[in-house]
Parts: structure tokens; C-alpha cells; sequence
């Protein structure tokens, strides 16, 4: 190849050009169509969220939404003024602290009933296949169907299969309103979504901790160690960054969640979070500049925490 | 460790219980069964209160097993309720979305995957940012950006089953092509060099080597598309409002929240929606669980 001429190296290298300019016209060809919907139905209204929610925009003038009034930050005034939004007494927490403790709180029930699963699951036993698959089961299901069932099983009513087997059980004396019950509601809810969601969790850790380097254990054993010093000092220090990592996915993923507390309690009863307000500012009250602010409140929230988040995890792992 | 007594000249039912058991065994056992009991009993008290009648909902207990297998919900559902239609509505949604979703996905992901370009780093991160929006933040200017176009052009926002498949592309798409990227990333590369070098064009190479090597991480696209088009809640409950385009979702919501309290059709309706997808998640199980821990479902 050393002999070539010159010409036929400048035609080889020409030619290698624009063999590359074709395939990165082919990778655009080929990625356009995503492009275009990922940008018209995701980034385009995300910044135009930003734009509704300095503007007055109502059922009014939603045909025409382009030429709503500027109104400044009267939209997130009147956000944070709002009864609903507020902190008001710990029996009134308001949907912004009620958002804070619910997602904060769900995600660590979720990934504690997650990380039980999967040791059960680690170990091996005969019906193994199955019972990963039954496990799965809350996590792929319709979020309506679940939601109602569980409205049902708590039924305030003493028909209630919660309500029945406490008062045979003796545990209450009359039948309770477990959904409608200040505290005990935002606890149900919590308890459902720690039901619904550790399936995910659970795959995650299993899939960590299958890749543990079983030569771990036996030097432990060799040293004596016993079944909880093994957890302590191995499981979890190798499952440290898929714990993290799935933290942090579950508590973006909890904030934003709309349909579990909609569908179980409306938001009422002292469960109102911000994804819940935002829609009763949008389509109950028609108020779409508000629901906006409220919307870019939350995401605000999320993009603090993210910052600190990232913040402390890359300090710690640059320690380390 | 000596071998286990399983072959000892028989010994009573506890006798034989008690050799095996260990503190360790019990505990393991009873957690599972608390786990197994805990996740099945809602899907067993919804399957088994679709065959209840009015009497047995109505009573002041509860009834655990149903006298009969009796289909009065189901017939319900069916005549006053005209189910059917929203059934065949959420097929309408779920199949268009998960046929595009895989089309589409394919195509980003081969780009992605294989071929070099510049820029592709930063569009492969903003389609991840997707991870961080919020489904209600994205549904106002949504709603309003597609009622000005809609009275440009000319359709209806409200009712259009069709505006409901692209919000659930946009939803589907990134994870999808990050799934398949993924996998097409693990399929070697020289392979597709020799078709290559065979004098087959790329889009050959993509059809005859690439997709038919993909063929599990495609069916598992397919089925993570309509699931989430089947399940999909909020965008149904802002977009539809005629109770004849209603997908089951929002139909099943309305059946709750009528003021005569019907549970058992509700679980009948909840039964019909659920069943599918509980059968085609355990048909492919072993494919979906890589992709959904691999990926990471948005959920």
C-alpha cells in the first residue's frame, strides 16, 4: 500500500469523507421522526410552560393563548398564598410540605420492602421463577385497577375487608374511615405506593446483588462472620450505588406522580400533592396560568434537590 | 457439611417437618408467604368480587368467596355500560403506539447505536432529560399549544384518539430507543461489517442482520409501549371527554364515581383490563425484566 500514487490517496481519503458525511446524514434520517415528537410534544411545551405560567390564561382566551395579558409572578403568588398549597399547622400541611414528606418517605419504604424481596429472592428455592414474576405483579398492572381495588379493601364502611378483619381481630371497635382520615390517609397512601412500586426496586437490587462476587462471603465465613455482620459489611456497601441511583429515580418518579393519589383519594383528606394541585388549578378551576406556576414550582423543586443531590453524591465519591 | 436426611425411613408429618425447619427457614417462609399474600389478595378479591351480585356487595360483611360464578357484573358492564367500546377504544390507542414506538425506536436506536455523528451525545441527553418532566407540567401548554393548532388546521383536540398516540410516543419513544440501543450495542459489530463487505447496503444490514438478532429486545418494546398506552391515565383523563371515545381507564373511573356504588362491575371492568396484561407480561417475563431493569420504566 506504500506504492500508491498520490492521486489515488487524496481520491481514498475523499472518498472516506464523505463516506462519513453519508452516514451522519443517514443517523439524522434515521433519528428525525423521534426528534421531532420528542421536541413538539416534550421540550417545546416544557419552555412554553414557563411562558403560560407568567401569562393570565384561562378557557377565555385558550384559543388564543398566544395573546394572554402578562401578569408577572401574580400566578406563583397566587400559588403560594393558596390554602391548598400552604403550610398552615401540622394537621394542615399544605400540598408542598405534604409532596416533600409523602415522596421522601414513600421512596425509602419503596426501596426497603424492594431490598427484603430481593434477598428473598437471592436465596434459592423451588418456586423462585414464579414467585419473582407474582412479585411483579402490582408493579405491571393497571394503576386504575389496583388503585380502585385497594379503595375498595379499605372501604370505610364495616363491609370493608380492612375494616372486618380489624374489628374480628378486636383491633378497632368501630369501622374507620381509613381513607378520609387525616394522617392515617397520607400513611395508606404511602403504604400503597411502597406496594405498587418495590417490584422495581426489588429488580434492580436483585440484578446487584446476583453480581456479588461470591468469594466475599466465604472469606467472611472463614473469619466467623455472621449472617447479619455479612449484610452489613458486604450486601450493602456493594449495593451502595444502585441504592443511590435508584433513590434518586424513584423520588423524581414520586413527585411527579399524578395518578395514585388522584385515584385513591382525589387529594383530599390532607394527601393533596403538588402534581394533584396542579391539575385541580388547570382543570378544575380552568385556571391554566396558575396551574402553570404551580407546575413550575414543583419542577423547581425537583431541579434544587438535583443539584444538591448531585452535589453531595459526586463529593462523596471523589472521597472515596 | 453432611448430606441432608432425605432418604431416613418415613417418620411422622411434624417429625419430618421439624428435621428440616430452621429458625433461618422459618422466618424465610413466612416472610414469603406474608409477600405472596400481600401482593395476590388484591388481584384475588378483584377477580373474585367481579362474580359477586349486588346482595353479595351490599351485605354488612364482606363476602370472601362468592356463592357462584355468576357473570350479572359482567352482563352489566357489557349492556348498560357498553364496555365494548372502550375496549376496542384502548386497542385503537395501545396497538398504533406500540407499532409506531418500535418503528421509530428501531430507527433512533440503529442511528445511535451504530452510526457516528456529530452532536450525538447531546441529543441522546436531552432525550434522557424526559426522565425529569413531569406528565402534568407538559399537559397544560400541551393542551393549549394543540387547541391552537387543532383550530388552525382543523381537528378536534378533545376526543381525538390520535392526539392520544403521539403524547404516548413522546412519553415511550426515549426510553424505547434507549432500550434498543442498548441491546444493539451488544450484538458485535463485525457481523454487520461483513454483510457489509458482502456488498449489502445498510438498510440490508438492518434488515437482515441487525433486526432479526433484536428480535427479543423488539418484542419487549412492543410490550412495554402497550402497556403504558393501555395503562396511561392522566393524558386520557384530560384529552377525552365523550364517554364513547373513553379508553377502559378513564371508563373505569367514571363507573367508580357514579353515584350508585357498583364495585363489582368496576372489578369486573378492572378484571378485563388487568387479565392481558398480566398474561402478556408472564408470556414474556424473561424479556421484559432485563429491559425493565436494564432501562429503567418510566413509572
Amino acid at each position: 500500500m506504500t506504492s500508491l500514487p498520490e492521486a489515488t490517496k487524496k481520491y481514498q481519503k475523499k472518498r472516506w469523507a464523505s463516506l462519513q458525511a453519508q452516514e451522519a446524514r443517514l443517523a439524522w434520517k434515521l433519528l428525525l421522526p423521534t426528534a421531532i415528537i420528542v421536541f413538539g410534544l416534550v421540550i417545546f411545551p416544557a419552555i412554553f410552560s414557563i411562558w403560560i405560567s407568567f401569562h393570565k390564561v384561562n378557557l377565555s382566551n385558550l384559543n388564543d393563548v398566544f395573546h394572554a395579558p402578562y401578569v408577572g409572578l401574580d400566578n406563583y403568588h397566587r400559588v403560594i398564598t393558596d390554602y391548598a398549597f400552604k403550610w398552615t399547622s401540622w394537621k394542615n400541611m399544605g400540598a408542598y410540605i405534604t409532596s416533600i414528606v409523602y415522596s421522601f418517605v414513600s421512596t425509602i419504604v419503596t426501596i426497603i420492602v424492594g431490598l427484603i424481596a430481593a434477598l428473598l429472592l437471592n436465596r434459592p428455592f423451588r418456586a423462585r421463577g414464579v414467585s419473582r414474576a407474582v412479585f411483579l405483579f402490582p408493579y405491571v398492572a393497571p394503576i386504575v385497577s389496583v388503585a380502585f381495588v385497594w379503595r375498595w379493601l379499605l372501604d370505610p364502611r364495616p363491609s370493608g375487608v380492612a375494616n372486618d378483619i380489624l374489628m374480628r381481630l378486636n383491633l378497632i371497635s368501630r369501622p374507620l374511615g381509613f381513607l378520609s382520615t387525616p394522617g392515617l390517609a397520607l400513611i395508606l397512601v404511602i403504604v400503597f405506593t411502597g406496594w405498587r412500586y418495590f417490584p422495581f426496586a426489588m429488580l434492580m437490587i436483585l440484578a446487584r446483588l446476583q453480581a456479588i462476587d461470591r468469594t466475599l462471603y466465604e472469606a467472611a465465613d472463614v473469619d466467623g462472620a455472621n449472617t447479619w455482620a455479612k449484610f452489613i459489611n458486604i450486601t450493602i456497601p456493594e449495593l451502595r450505588y444502585v441504592l443511590g441511583a435508584l433513590f434518586l429515580l424513584r423520588l423524581i418518579w414520586t413527585f411527579n406522580k399524578f395518578d395514585d393519589i388522584y385515584l385513591l383519594t382525589g387529594g383530599g383528606f390532607g394527601t393533596n400533592v403538588l402534581p394533584v394541585l396542579t391539575y385541580q388549578f388547570s382543570f378544575r378551576l380552568f385556571n391554566f396560568g396558575v396551574g402553570a406556576a404551580a407546575a413550575m414550582i414543583l419542577l423547581l423543586t425537583l431541579i434544587i434537590f438535583l443539584v444538591f443531590y448531585v452535589g453531595l453524591f459526586m463529593r462523596s465519591t471523589e472521597e472515596a | 457439611m453432611t448430606t441432608k436426611s432425605y432418604d431416613h425411613r418415613p417418620k411422622n408429618f411434624i417429625e419430618h417437618l421439624a428435621s428440616r425447619m430452621s429458625w433461618g427457614k422459618f422466618i424465610f417462609a413466612m416472610t414469603l408467604f406474608f409477600f405472596l399474600a400481600m401482593v395476590l389478595f388484591p388481584f384475588y378479591w378483584m377477580v373474585a368480587s367481579s362474580f359477586k351480585t349486588y346482595a353479595e356487595i351490599g351485605g354488612r360483611h364482606p363476602v370472601y368467596i362468592p356463592s357462584a360464578l355468576r357473570w350479572d357484573a359482567y352482563k352489566e358492564l357489557f349492556g348498560y355500560w357498553n364496555f365494548q367500546r372502550n375496549i376496542l377504544n384502548s386497542f385503537l390507542v395501545a396497538i398504533p403506539t406500540s407499532i409506531i414506538a418500535v418503528i421509530l425506536s428501531t430507527m433512533g436506536a440503529y442511528a445511535s447505536a451504530r452510526l457516528k455523528f456529530r452532536g450525538k451525545d447531546a441529543m441522546l441527553n436531552s432525550i434522557l432529560i424526559i426522565y425529569l418532566f413531569p406528565g402534568i407540567l407538559l399537559i397544560i401548554p400541551l393542551f393549549a399549544m394543540l387547541a391552537k393548532i387543532g383550530g388552525l388546521i382543523g381537528f378536534n383536540v378533545q376526543d381525538n384518539l390520535g392526539i392520544l398516540v403521539f403524547t404516548y410516543l413522546a412519553q415511550t419513544l426515549p426510553v424505547a430507543l434507549y432500550m434498543l440501543a442498548n441491546y444493539f450495542r451488544t450484538i458485535p459489530e463485525e457481523i454487520e461489517q461483513a454483510a457489509l463487505i458482502d456488498g449489502c447496503t445498510r438498510s440490508q444490514v438492518i434488515w437482515k442482520v441487525t433486526l432479526p438478532l433484536s428480535i427479543p429486545a423488539l418484542v419487549s418494546v412492543v410490550i412495554y409501549t402497550f402497556m403504558i398506552a393501555w395503562n396511561e391515565f392522566l393524558y386520557a383523563l384530560v384529552f377525552l371527554n365523550s364517554r364513547d371515545m373513553f379508553t377502559m381507564p378513564i371508563k373505569i373511573n367514571t363507573i367508580f364515581n357514579d353515584p350508585t356504588p357498583r364495585p363489582h362491575v368496576v372489578m369486573a371492568a378492572s378484571t378485563i383490563m388487568t387479565i392481558p396484561i398480566i398474561i402478556l407480561f408472564l408470556a414474556m417475563e424473561r424479556y421484559l425484566t432485563e429491559g425493565l431493569s436494564a432501562g429503567g420504566v418510566k413509572g
